[in-house]
């Protein structure tokens, strides 16, 4: 029922929805491109985690990788694909913190230090950083597209879903006559 | 979605100059630095967040190097060959072993650019001179920096004899801390500076 009166409450969740978009969107497209611009860099880095030993799929993941993060960034920041982008990039960003907390617990055992101590280049495009802090960021980043996933962020998009766009106008915040 | 987006991406990397060929073997006979944690990265030991490497780091490395067929060396012996008569007449041969940007801002005077991802660009020049060469130092940023064995390795791989092959661990960061000069732009530009002067 319309009563007239703006709902506050939703309008800020939503908006909060849609800045999460964008930040999620913006971190992968930074971190996409600075390592498609240094793909040899990026595949130095990656061979360090011996997740394959061929060159092939290596050369592969190193080569793609980056680029298919600028895509979703990119993606995200349109708003189009949101809920599949958000998808995927989860599907991503788990097994990567999963790695990356693996390497980092091989260096603290390794040289016996605290874990929070422990800082290295995980090739997640931000250079050097404290593990502790990666971590945390790979967790906020996890949960802004598990929000995204579950259907928020749809305003100030272009084609939120590609198989449902008629689920854009159903929104009431959205519809202005 | 993510069909479309693996196409891009094959797509990018194969129009980008900088894309990665995906059949090559960027890392022959296995060079890299794979001990547990210890090698390939920085760890900070403090709050100020110094990076250090493990103390016995030059020994791991001498042994790995050893494995390979190729000799660790040490700043002085570099800088020792540098300033023999040996290196005026090319029997002694410095490589540069990093790309082209940190090349520029910073190399060993009179040393060969040649950057172990690249090597297409950089054979015809660079191959006739480590054949004819008595002895080559290959260097890269020192550290945790293993360009220089992986430069070693695809020299030795496509001839040159290992004896020759020298491996400078301590690399650019070693020969900078020392005092050593260094040469920015491009090999024999004549812009020398010293460290610290």
């Amino acid at each position: 029922m319309n009563t007239g009166k703006p709902d506050w409450r939703r309008i800020a969740l939503n908006l909060s929805a849609v800045l999460a978009r964008w930040i999620l969107g913006a971190v992968f497209l930074y971190a996409g491109l600075s390592k498609a611009l240094h793909p040899v860099d990026f595949l130095k880095l990656l061979r360090q985690y011996d997740l394959v030993q061929s060159p092939l799929p290596l050369n592969v993941i190193a080569a793609t990788l980056p680029w298919f993060e600028t895509f979703c960034g990119l993606l995200l920041l349109a708003g189009v694909a949101v809920r599949g982008t958000a998808l995927t990039l989860m599907l991503m960003l788990v097994p990567f913190t999963v790695l990356v907390f693996h390497r980092a617990l091989a260096i603290q055992s390794a040289l016996a230090i605290p874990f929070c101590m422990v800082k290295f280049d995980c090739g997640c495009g931000s250079g050097t950083v404290f593990i502790c802090r990666k971590l945390l960021e790979n967790c906020l980043l996890i949960l802004f597209s598990a929000w995204l996933l579950a259907g928020y962020g749809r305003q100030l998009s272009l084609r939120f879903s590609l198989s449902k766009p008629h689920l854009r106008r159903t929104e009431p915040e959205t519809t202005h006559k | 979605m993510a069909v479309i987006g693996s196409l891009f991406a094959l797509g990018a990397n194969q129009i980008s100059p900088r894309g990665l060929a995906l059949t090559r073997n960027y890392f022959p006979a296995g060079t890299g630095r794979r001990l547990p944690g210890l090698l390939p990265v920085s760890v900070s030991h403090n709050a100020s967040g110094t990076d250090f490497l493990a103390a016995d780091s030059g020994q791991v490395l001498a042994a790995e190097l050893k494995e390979k067929g190729l000799q660790l060396i040490d700043c002085s012996r570099a800088a020792q060959l540098f300033h023999g008569p040996r290196f005026a007449q090319n029997q002694v041969v410095f490589i540069d072993a990093r790309d082209e940007p940190r090349y520029r801002e910073g190399h060993i005077p009179g040393a060969y650019e040649f950057d172990p991802y690249r090597p297409e660009k950089y054979f015809d020049a660079v191959l006739p001179l480590c054949r004819a060469a008595e002895q080559i130092v290959v260097y890269c940023n020192g550290g945790d920096c293993d360009d220089s064995e992986t430069a070693a390795v695809l020299l030795r791989d496509i001839g040159i004899a290992n004896q020759k092959l020298l491996v400078f661990g301590g690399g650019i960061s070693e020969w900078t801390t020392n005092g050593l000069p260094v040469e920015t732009g491009g090999r024999s530009s004549g812009n020398l500076r010293i460290p610290g002067k």
